[in-house]
């Protein structure tokens, strides 16, 4: 019994990492640009998409093929930018939240016709490794650590680059960004592709190790929600502790009843924290 | 030989019409102020000049090009900078990151270290501060650091909305004995103020707007003696 207790914790915690950069590319989103990204669920599944079809496909491994996925999520999402959202970027929250609900059932339209909605399973087994008592499977443990180097990376990216310093100062104030000289689309639109970067990335994490279609992202989506508004919609380094979180719920709900609960619990802790403290846990952007 | 020159400017906010047709020129190297009472659309001028409002017709010529097309960020690229009223700083960033986004445009980044020292030294307060974010600063070092982050975009053109307002008296000479300095490396000033004496005084040039017009111009001296000018503004 307890064996297995530890065993869910520690599942459900490395799970959680991955959810906390899903989280973070719809908080990142979110905080700079005011833009609710209901595309994110379908791009964590084109990432799911992406890595499989470079590995069953081309021959590619599957964390190599994670580094183009990454490459191909950050040119695709400055392209949404520029389609879909740049012209409604200055509208009411609604166009925007419109518009990327329409690239959502576009690509969920596609991906439909050209992935049916047979479940894929990126065949990958790397065994897995034992700590005393307990078993940690291989592709989870990977799959935290790569996250966690994702956030690290994001962090520092953020606090010490000139693009990133960019990021933030259009986040503090637009205008001001403008009459400095930073020219704020192409910033804004390098936070779109750095929002679906993450998405492609996490969905990638998660397809090494869960069957998915071009359907399940909406699952992941909700559960950046969730998280986000943990971790403080715009706070990153929140979205990582919300992800932990949401993880740990999933680790060990199962022990006590049946999974089908779990997001029943997700969204009523969900509800709780809106009521209680709508800023997050961990503070939000202001 | 102008520098910026602007022909029959209108703009406004909306359908609110604020400028009817304005025409300035700037000397180069000149120290040139602005004034006229609240609202008679001072601000709105240097947003229209630096892009922030669209200019409804008129030219803006920046160099002899006209520019009014071109995005904030472009201008501000060329040497364009305005250090607006209300400061708009990045609050959350520090004294330091902010000054270090003063500059962005590439033709500054090749000056980074000689403009932080130029600066540092002009506002020795900002250098103790420098790891401080900027939105806890007290009034009068916001107001420092918008005019030093000006600077550190090397301008061509300097365009400072309400220099003093909210500041202690003290403060304000500070400023414009820094303003002084800079004139002598060679940049152009534009100076809106509402302490119309002291933008007088420290000017070569004026313009007087009023409802949207320039109602009067000329050597700041000759302007500061103006009968209209001293009734209306320097409550004399």
């Amino acid at each position: 019994m307890m064996d297995a207790l530890i065993r869910s914790l520690i599942d459900g915690l490395l799970l959680g990492f991955v959810y906390g950069i899903a989280a973070m590319g719809l908080t990142l989103i979110w905080g700079v640009m005011n833009v609710i990204n209901l595309s994110h669920g379908s791009l964590i599944a084109l990432g799911m998409f992406s890595v499989y079809y470079l590995f069953v496909g081309l021959g590619i491994h599957p964390y190599i093929a994670l580094v183009l996925t990454a490459v191909l999520g950050l040119i695709f999402g400055i392209i949404i930018y520029f389609i879909a959202v740049h012209r409604v970027i200055n509208a009411p929250e609604l166009s925007t939240l419109l518009a990327t609900y329409s690239v959502n059932m576009m690509i969920l339209g596609i991906g439909t016709a050209i992935f049916t909605t047979t479940p894929r399973n990126i065949p990958l087994d790397l065994g897995s490794i034992q700590f005393g008592d307990t078993v940690i499977t291989m592709t989870r443990l990977i799959a935290a650590i790569i996250s966690v180097g994702v956030a690290v990376g994001l962090f520092l990216f953020l606090k010490y680059t000139r693009p990133g310093r960019y990021i933030r100062a259009v986040t503090d104030n637009r205008d001001a960004a403008e009459i400095v000289g930073v020219p704020s689309a192409q910033v804004l639109a390098l936070t779109f592709g750095l929002g679906t970067l993450l998405a492609a990335v996490s969905g990638g994490l998660i397809a090494t190790f869960f069957p998915f279609t071009i359907l399940s992202g909406e699952t992941y989506e909700l559960k950046s929600f969730v998280i986000g508004v943990l971790g403080g919609l715009g706070n990153p380094v929140g979205s990582l502790f919300g992800g932990l979180i949401l993880g740990l719920i999933e680790g060990l709900v199962p022990m006590a009843m049946p999974t089908t609960w779990t997001p029943v619990l997700e969204f009523v802790l969900f509800v709780l924290i809106l009521l209680v403290a709508p800023n997050g846990l961990f503070g939000g952007e202001e | 030989m102008a520098i910026l020159e602007l022909h029959d400017v209108t703009s406004g906010y909306g359908e609110v019409q604020i400028l009817w047709g304005v025409s300035i020129s700037l000397q180069k190297g000149s120290m040139t102020s602005l004034v006229g009472a609240n609202g008679a659309g001072k601000t709105t001028l240097l947003r229209t000049i630096m892009g922030l409002n669209k200019a409804w017709s008129g030219q803006i010529l920046f160099e002899g090009k006209d520019i009014h097309r071109l995005a904030p960020h472009t201008r501000a690229a060329r040497g364009l900078v305005l250090v607006p009223e209300g400061r708009q700083l990045f609050t959350h960033m520090t004294v330091e990151e902010n000054l270090l986004m003063g500059a962005s445009p590439k033709r500054a980044r090749a000056d980074i270290n000689r403009n932080l020292e130029l600066v540092y030294d002009m506002f020795p307060r900002l250098k103790d501060r420098r790891n401080q974010k900027a939105g806890t600063m007290s009034g009068g070092e916001q107001q420092m650091l918008a005019v030093a982050r000006g600077i550190m975009a090397s301008p061509k053109v300097l365009m400072i909305d309400e220099l003093s307002l909210g500041l202690a008296p003290f403060l304000v000479l500070q400023l414009f004995e820094s303003l002084k300095k800079l004139r002598e490396t060679g940049i152009t000033v534009l100076l809106v103020e509402q302490n119309v004496q002291m933008a007088l005084a420290v000017t070569d040039y004026a313009y007087v707007l009023a409802e949207g017009k320039i109602e009067i111009e000329g050597p700041s001296k000759v302007v500061a003696s103006n009968p209209e000018v001293k009734k209306a503004y320097l409550g004399l």
